[in-house]
């Protein structure tokens, strides 16, 4: 219970200070990931990195960090995004990425995950995660 | 009851599988009012009184991801036109054999049209149903086979479906409930996509039977006009009405664009059952859009044109009354017509969507024109 309300702490916090999206991978992920590679795994396009391990991403819960992300990285709004995967989720071709509820959760995600990829706020980085790119 | 086979094979995979399947649960409905705005007029399933049942549909889906690359999806959908009783109308299994390369075993959707595959899921488009002079074959669904190769060319998304099966039911062609029985159903489907532009190409055949029941005055012309043609021994003339393991063959071409704003989608469609009493049908609409943030305003023209070739008339000019028949009959499956329908989308929350569109719809044939009003809201769970 602790973590959920330093988690909601955190979620008003990011609401003020946000700047940057930092998009992360696990440390032990020597993969070149560009833009255009990050677009395609949250589009479900891209489902393994260029060595051949599975991709394994997550997203977040409706949040800004997830919005700002959308538009930046994604360039689809929360509503087309919705209505892009409900044409793979209801013919069996694709799966969204889990939603996370807010930054610390993708961090402890992908830093315990080799295969994990998420995006935080920028200010939010710590060292169990490396930083592929900011948008 | 054919259904249940599916349904229990399903249910046996997932519960031998429950120790460490995940399943997940998603679902879409539609709840839509509609009417149309004349007394003693039809469209769309709608008359002159509103109805909230006519269109509205309630879906649920059920996917479990087993191991070892094998999952099974299962769609429950109840339709207001069928008082929201409940039926499975996918059921199949998928095997994934590498990132590229899927295999699916089942019940599931023939990809005749871009939007086929999720038809029913109106939060997906724009309108509040695909235009239907193009989406209007009477089944929607075979049990078979598909074979999923998704690649990329260079920048460009390459997905390419083969489909074989076969489909066994009632739908309404000529008469009201024709026995129907379509079977080799065989074909492919291909998509290019690159980031806002998107082609597709379909071609299917199969071998179609419709039993014509005499539940009106064609189809009881029409199954006299074929007995009195055999009876007198012509036995070509009959067959050439009757649609009796016939070549069918669909062929689908269609483009869209999402580009910044800006909308546009376009399909052409032709259907032919060889030899049988059906017209050849030539369909297509163009459809404009434009997105300001919330909001898309949609603009679209459908066309529809059902002909039988000139050489089909006058088959029999021997006998002038049965050539005669033959010729009403020719002439009766004609249908031509044309719709604009203008509407907007309001996504007013992440999940749904409210729409609004008009159509008129024009037969060319009786001259007669026919509005529908409907009020939607869509949405994803």
């Amino acid at each position: 219970m602790k973590k959920l309300f330093l988690a909601a702490a955190l979620t008003v916090c990011s609401l003020n200070t946000f700047a940057e999206v930092a998009v992360i991978v696990n440390p032990a992920n020597a993969n070149q990931i560009d833009a255009n590679t990050i677009k395609k795994i949250y589009l479900g396009k891209s489902k393994s990195f260029a060595d051949g391990m599975k991709v394994n991403p997550v997203n977040q819960d409706s949040n800004s960090v997830a919005d700002e992300f959308n538009d930046k990285v994604v360039g689809k709004s929360g509503s087309q995004l919705n209505a892009y995967w409900s044409k793979l989720i209801f013919t069996g071709k694709g799966t969204p990425p889990e939603k996370l509820s807010n930054d610390q959760a993708v961090i402890d995600f992908v830093s315990n995950n080799k295969d994990g990829i998420g995006y935080i706020d920028s200010a939010k980085v710590t060292d169990s995660v490396k930083v592929i790119g900011k948008f | 009851m054919k259904k249940l086979p599916i349904a229990i094979a399903l249910c046996a995979v997932c519960a031998s599988a429950s120790s460490y399947a995940e399943v997940r649960i998603n679902g879409f409905a539609s709840i839509v009012g509609g009417k149309t705005l004349d007394d003693d007029t039809t469209l769309y399933g709608y008359d002159n009184d509103i109805s909230f049942k006519n269109e509205s549909v309630f879906a649920l889906q059920l996917s479990a991801d087993l191991q070892d690359k094998l999952s099974a999806t299962a769609q429950i959908v109840a339709r207001g036109e069928n008082d929201f009783d409940a039926e499975f109308e996918w059921a199949y299994l998928t095997y994934e054999f590498t990132d590229e390369l899927q295999l699916s075993a089942g019940k599931m959707r023939v990809p005749f049209y871009r939007y086929s595959d999720f038809l029913d899921v109106g939060y997906a488009y724009r309108w509040v149903r695909p235009p239907q002079s193009v989406y209007n074959l009477p089944f929607s669904t075979y049990e078979g086979l598909s074979l999923l190769y998704s690649s990329q060319i260079g920048d460009w998304d390459s997905t390419l479906q083969g489909i074989y099966g076969s489909y066994d039911g009632t739908i309404a062609v000529v008469s009201v409930n024709g026995d129907t029985e379509l079977n080799d159903i065989a074909g492919v489907n291909w998509t290019l996509s690159y980031d806002w532009f998107s082609a597709r190409a379909a071609y299917f055949i199969a071998d179609t039977s419709i039993a014509i029941e005499n539940d009106n005055a064609t189809a009881v012309a029409l199954n006299e006009l074929e007995t009195t043609l055999r009876n007198a021994g012509f036995v070509d003339q009959a067959d050439n009405i009757a649609v009796d393991e016939d070549d069918g063959s669909f062929l689908a071409l269609g483009f869209s664009i999402d580009y910044n704003n800006v909308l546009f989608d376009a399909e052409y469609t032709e259907f032919e059952v060889d030899n049988s009493a059906l017209a050849k049908q030539t369909q297509y609409y163009t459809s404009v859009g434009y997105r300001i943030d919330e909001w898309t305003v949609h603009l679209t023209y459908e066309n529809n044109d059902d002909k039988h070739e000139k050489s089909r008339y006058n088959a029999l000019p021997a006998v002038p009354d049965l050539n005669q028949g033959i010729n009403l009959v020719l002439e009766g499956s004609k249908a031509k017509s044309n719709v604009y329908t203008i509407g907007t989308r309001y996504d007013f929350h992440p999940s749904a969507a409210l729409k609004v569109d008009f159509s008129r719809f024009k037969n060319d044939i009786t001259d007669t024109e026919t509005d529908v009003v409907a009020v939607a809201v869509d949405l994803v769970f």
